[in-house]
């Protein structure tokens, strides 16, 4: 396979061809921001934080945009900059008072983009109210949220692909979609083998452990 | 078997996709019951529970809010007792000319009736009115006065090099008219070029935008010339596999179809020899499951493949990846239909209809405040003023207030821009788009921000959920419009400017990009418009 030079915010860079550009991007030191992307799984490119300006008619994701002859990538416009913001607004204004992950391990990745972004107040409304998206806690050991999640799809691609469990779906359509277990059964009554690997990708408070307090043996 | 195809048939024979029905079916199949629920859950069509005996849809887009919003409350009010009968509001249905249309248990479509009907409508329900549509077979683009010289064209020109169709459908200036406006030439040249296979066409007969029912009258009054430019496509891609690809509420375009390819089968028009000695092409006629956003040419392509319809990101574009990664030609209803009257009369013959140097004969799907809404041909490059007057004029007790020449995605224009050409350029430069054709007529007196508000609603029942922007953002612009509107209190117009560029910007596909558009767009072309001002207005 042949290489391929492209610049990166003014950066000359040569990479095998099909890289991408996050990945080409990283061999620079640039850190394009990711919720969906996980270099373990095959991208998705569905959260848009990663758009970057190839001078088209709009923002391709860095995850899953290949890198071509002589592309020149900005990532780090000012217009970048606005729709990063917005759509971390946006996720930001459903997700519930508390994040569990930022309870417990303190590495919710949407909570660290915020803080990345320096949003300040969110000028969209919380459709939790209208639309509840509920919790789960059928499982004895995990603990799911829906109103913390963010549809990155990162769940469904660890079950399916990394562990092949099968178990994990996006299940709905529009704002309405959610995910959901085998035939969209309570976690603790599907197939879930418990394994925990959902949980481990889960850049949100939306799949965390069960605290001991939550489960029967507390 | 399809596995999509297979779910519709135990779902039209049961009435339901069941839990029970899902695990035999991944028994059977061996395959995850999480894929089986991603299906279900995505397409309309599919319910988990059979409901009511009958079921009657209610459109409550465009047009059909614009003619029956009340109409059909009070239709649903007096139903609501009826244990036989469930009711619920879908979007668009395809059949704006019957605004406000209604579908009964799936099948039957027309003008929303009383409620007094409704028993005798449940026995006969043929008997739904539809307003007649005065374009009929032959149609003004059909070059075949009879059936039996249907398919003389393809016979003739499948005995010419590819290289000579290409050449006059370049000549003829033809443009994709599902609204994209790509070259036809091109495109059918690139996919001819791309290498690998396994090689595919594909009729996009899936139009689902608001306003949008102009293939539905090609589809049903000359199928031959759809198939006719398929074969025509295949020949020049070197495709053996052809696939239509239907909308599930154009029952009645469905059958045509399938009367039409039988007939097409038993001449031999398609078959092992379609093409020539040996070179053989088909074509499988597919129902989609719902949604608009099927339409969207790579969630198409998902949903051919039994996969939930999301579209894919581009590049690869289809032309060289398309379905189940080969070179696929993908082409709107009308444009394949027109490849066939293009390569039967003529290039010249094609560029001399149109107005000027406009080229081409064009059908526009016209609804809302005109006197007759229906399917019209006119000359490309014909005056919004003149596909107005072909339907009988405004409604007597109005006048012209705003038009959208082309779906929902078309931002409204001002009664001054009406002398306004429609064509692909002229309409962009008046600050809006030629789209599909779709002129959406809205008359004074109307409520402007409750139209504008409807499109961006559809959008946002429309979207697929797999990107940030198109769902989140298209939610949160909606119900910001209907808080301004209803609450009052804050001025939204900045807000939701900045909130459709980051949807226009960042959306993965059409639908996000301008799911939107409608309101930010009417913000600025109507800043005078009252019910606009709500919008606008700090009042807090």
């Amino acid at each position: 396979m042949s290489d391929v030079t492209l610049t990166i915010d003014g950066r000359r860079v040569t990479v095998p061809e099909g890289t991408t550009i996050w990945d080409a991007a990283q061999t620079l030191g640039i850190d394009i921001p990711v919720l969906c992307h996980d270099p373990r799984l095959d991208p998705v490119g569905v959260c848009r934080v990663c758009a970057v300006d190839v001078g088209e008619r709009t923002l391709p994701a860095a995850c899953v945009r290949a890198v071509s002859p002589d592309m020149e990538v900005r990532t780090d416009t000012q217009e970048i900059m606005a729709h990063r913001r917005v759509l971390t607004e946006l996720l930001l204004a459903d997700q519930p008072a508390v994040s569990q992950r930022e309870q417990t391990t303190g590495d919710d990745k949407l909570y660290a983009l915020a803080r990345e972004v320096k949003v300040t107040d969110i000028p969209w409304p919380d459709q939790s109210e209208r639309q509840p998206r509920g919790q789960d806690a059928s499982s004895p050991v995990i603990a799911v949220d829906h109103q913390a999640c963010i549809m990155c799809d990162r769940c469904v691609r660890a079950c399916d692909d990394i562990q092949h469990n099968d178990v994990i779906t996006r299940t709905g359509k529009g704002y309405s979609a959610r995910i959901a277990f085998d035939l969209d059964v309570p976690m603790g009554e599907s197939s879930c083998v418990s394994c925990g690997e959902c949980v481990a990708v889960c850049p949100t408070g939306a799949l965390t452990h069960q605290s001991l307090a939550t489960t029967d043996a507390g | 078997m399809r596995l999509l195809s297979e779910l519709e048939s135990i779902q039209a024979s049961t009435g339901a996709l069941t839990d029970e029905a899902l695990k035999a079916v991944a028994e059977r199949r061996g395959i995850p019951l999480y894929q089986l629920q991603g299906l279900r859950s995505f397409y309309p069509v599919f319910r988990e529970t059979a409901g009511a005996a009958h079921r009657i849809q209610i459109c409550r887009d465009g047009p059909c809010r614009l003619h029956g919003q009340a109409k059909a409350k009070a239709l649903a009010e007096a139903l609501d007792d009826d244990s036989r009968i469930d009711v619920e509001y879908v979007s668009c249905l395809g059949q704006c000319d019957c605004a406000p249309a209604v579908a009964i248990d799936d099948k039957h479509y027309g003008t929303l009736p009383q409620a007094s009907d409704i028993d005798v409508l449940l026995d006969r329900p043929n008997a739904l009115e539809r307003p007649a549509q005065p374009l009929a077979a032959p149609l003004p683009t059909d070059p075949y006065p009879t059936q039996t010289q249907h398919y003389t064209t393809s016979r003739e020109w499948l005995a010419r090099p590819a290289e000579q169709v290409i050449e006059a459908l370049e000549a003829s200036g033809l443009q994709g008219l599902g609204g994209a406006a790509f070259p036809t030439a091109r495109k059918w040249s690139f996919t001819r070029a791309a290498e690998g296979g396994p090689r595919s066409v594909i009729c996009n007969a899936d139009e689902s935008e608001p306003g949008t029912f102009k293939d539905r009258l090609l589809l049903e009054q000359a199928p031959h010339l759809i198939i006719e430019g398929m074969l025509m496509g295949a020949a020049v891609i070197n495709a053996d596999t052809g696939i239509i690809y239907l909308r599930h509420e154009y029952e009645t375009a469905r059958q045509h179809i399938e009367t039409a390819l039988e007939q097409a089968r038993a001449q031999g028009v398609l078959g092992d020899n379609a093409r020539g000695p040996g070179l053989a092409f088909d074509i499988e006629l597919f129902i989609s499951p719902g949604g608009y956003i099927l339409g969207e040419e790579t969630a198409l392509l998902e949903a051919l493949e039994d996969r939930r319809g999301e579209p894919r990101h581009k590049p690869p574009f289809p032309v060289t990846a398309g379905l189940h990664g080969g070179p696929t030609l993908i082409n709107n209803v009308e444009t394949l239909a027109a490849v066939t009257t293009i390569l039967a009369r003529g290039a010249q013959w094609w560029r001399d209809q149109g107005v000027g140097d406009y080229a081409g004969l064009k059908y526009f799907s016209v609804s809302g405040d005109v006197e007759h809404p229906q399917v019209v041909c006119l000359p490309w490059g014909s005056p919004v003023t003149q596909a107005i007057a072909a339907c009988g004029g405004m409604r007597a007790d109005r006048d012209l207030l705003a038009f959208s020449p082309g779906g929902a995605s078309t931002p409204f224009l001002p009664a001054s821009a009406a002398d306004t050409p429609m064509a692909f350029e002229t309409l962009r430069e008046a600050g809006s788009g030629l789209g599909t054709g779709a002129l959406f007529v809205v008359g004074t007196g109307r409520n402007l921000a409750d139209v504008v508000i409807t499109q961006a609603r559809f959008f946002r029942n429309e979207s697929c959920g797999k990107c940030v922007p198109c769902r989140s953002g298209s939610t949160k612009g909606v119900a910001m419009a209907y808080d301004a509107v209803n609450k009052g209190g804050r001025d939204i117009s900045q807000p939701l400017s900045e909130l459709h560029d980051t949807l226009m910007r960042t959306s993965i596909c059409g639908l996000g990009q301008v799911a939107l558009l409608p309101i930010v767009d009417a913000l600025k072309t109507f800043p005078d418009d009252p019910s606009l001002k709500a919008l606008q207005k700090d009042n807090a």
